[in-house]
């Protein structure tokens, strides 16, 4: 046991920082990824609960889709398949629209359940004492919807900040890569790809306790 | 028509890999119900303490590390302290302990969604506890449990895509070595998508049919 923790020991000054480098890539790639996606996602739920039933049919159609295709194929598609028909992005760029582009389906799913949740009856409320639409939504509506929906979006986010360990495949060099590179470097796989564990565990850990607290006491 | 033909032979390319893809699920997917059905019966109705703190444990580590590094710790790391596990292997076995985790919460919020009644009243009528379980309850769990795992399964059919990283030989790796050897990268992946899709269609109408208020 002491001979398998020494490695840490011996190298814990070289592999800190560059492991720390490394989990600032994870944390701002998933960050801009989910802040994409919460952006598009949110603008899905809405064109989902439309009058136009084309609309309301195009996105059923988006989201079943991305709920149907792996989220490597769509970042090679991006990455590897794109610059095949003129569209080039740098991996970082291709990885962040990859993720939003997938999570916006899951987001717009929870943020519609969550629309549907607030009673009707809120919206004729918030007209009847005069106010407009658009102030109904955000001042009434949207409130409500974030309270009911905060707790399972943020159960969305540890699993992009997971999935964006798919992102060393198309090499940007988040944890991931950073570990392979270290491994070839140092030839201790296993030291370095738990630590990579442990990494994210330290970064997705506290968000899952998180979304634990903010459920509503039902659902625990 | 030189379009469909490189189509077809793209296609029939990586229906080479569909078979591994397939069983790679398939195999995760049995692995991950049987330990989740036994962590969640152990978890909800074991009395030790320290178990149920060993299940949660084991449950949030699975839960908070991405299946990819949970991979390169099977497949790589175990290999440089000698215990050499084949792709395969890896893929079903890191993809099945982690799906251990999800599908213990799955059947977990089955049983705890049981009125506490149906329990009781089987005991009173006297079952013992053993057949109290597997006679009452669990029925009823699997029962709101199913729309959640086929969920899961499609998620697991997706994830089996990141497996082509340790290199199991399933759609995606085959994808990659062709997309070297004839750089039609744009109409590969596209395929890949489209096969994919395919292939979790069935899984999604199931799934989504079992649970009200998703369809249309």
């Amino acid at each position: 046991m002491t001979n398998f923790i020494q490695p840490y020991a011996d190298y814990a000054g070289e592999w800190l920082p560059v492991l720390l480098e490394a989990m600032g890539t994870t944390a701002l790639l998933s960050v801009s990824a989910f802040a994409l996606s919460l952006v598009f996602g949110l603008l899905l739920a809405l064109c989902r609960n439309t009058r136009w039933r084309a609309l309301r049919r195009c996105v059923a159609l988006y989201v079943a889709a991305v709920r149907g295709v792996p989220l490597l194929a769509i970042l090679f598609l991006l990455y590897f398949g794109l610059p095949g028909i003129g569209v080039t992005f740098d991996a970082f760029t291709a990885a962040v629209i990859g993720l939003a582009l997938a999570f916006a389906a899951q987001v717009a799913e929870l943020l519609r359940a969550g629309l549907m949740a607030i009673p009707a009856g809120q919206r004729e409320a918030a007209f009847a004492v005069g106010f407009t639409p658009y102030q109904s939504f955000t001042l009434i509506v949207l409130p409500q919807v974030v309270r009911i929906s905060v707790a399972p979006l943020i159960v969305t986010f540890v699993s992009l900040l997971k999935d964006s360990s798919l992102a060393s495949l198309i090499t940007v060099d988040e944890l991931v890569l950073t570990g392979r590179a270290m491994a070839t470097e140092y030839f201790l796989p296993l030291h370095i790809y738990l630590a990579v564990g442990v990494c994210y565990f330290l970064i997705a850990w506290p968000f899952s306790l998180l979304s634990k607290r903010l459920a509503p006491p039902a659902a625990r | 028509m030189s379009g469909l033909s490189t189509f077809t032979m793209i296609l029939e390319g990586l229906l080479a890999g569909a078979g591994v893809t397939v069983a790679v699920t398939l195999a995760s997917l049995l692995l991950s119900v049987s330990l989740g059905f036994l962590l969640a019966i152990v978890r909800q109705f074991g009395k030790r303490r320290m178990l149920h703190a060993l299940i949660d444990a084991y449950c949030e580590i699975m839960r908070n590390i991405p299946a990819l590094t949970h991979l390169f710790i099977l497949y790589f790391g175990l290999a440089s302290i000698g215990f050499r596990l084949s792709s395969i292997s890896a893929a079903i076995l890191g993809l099945g302990l982690i799906g251990g985790a999800i599908t213990c919460d799955l059947f977990r919020a089955g049983f705890a969604a049981l009125p506490k009644g149906q329990a009781e009243a089987a005991l009173a009528v006297g079952f013992t506890p053993y057949r109290t379980i597997v006679d009452i309850l669990t029925p009823q769990a699997m029962r709101i449990a199913l729309p959640s795992l086929g969920n899961y399964a499609v998620q697991l059919l997706k994830d089996t895509s990141i497996v082509s990283a340790i290199a199991a030989p399933e759609i995606m790796f085959y994808a990659r070595s062709m997309v070297t050897s004839s750089f039609q990268t744009t109409l590969i992946y596209s395929t890949v998508a489209i096969l994919y899709l395919a292939l979790a269609l069935p899984l999604m109408r199931r799934s989504a049919c079992s649970k009200p208020g998703t369809r249309g």
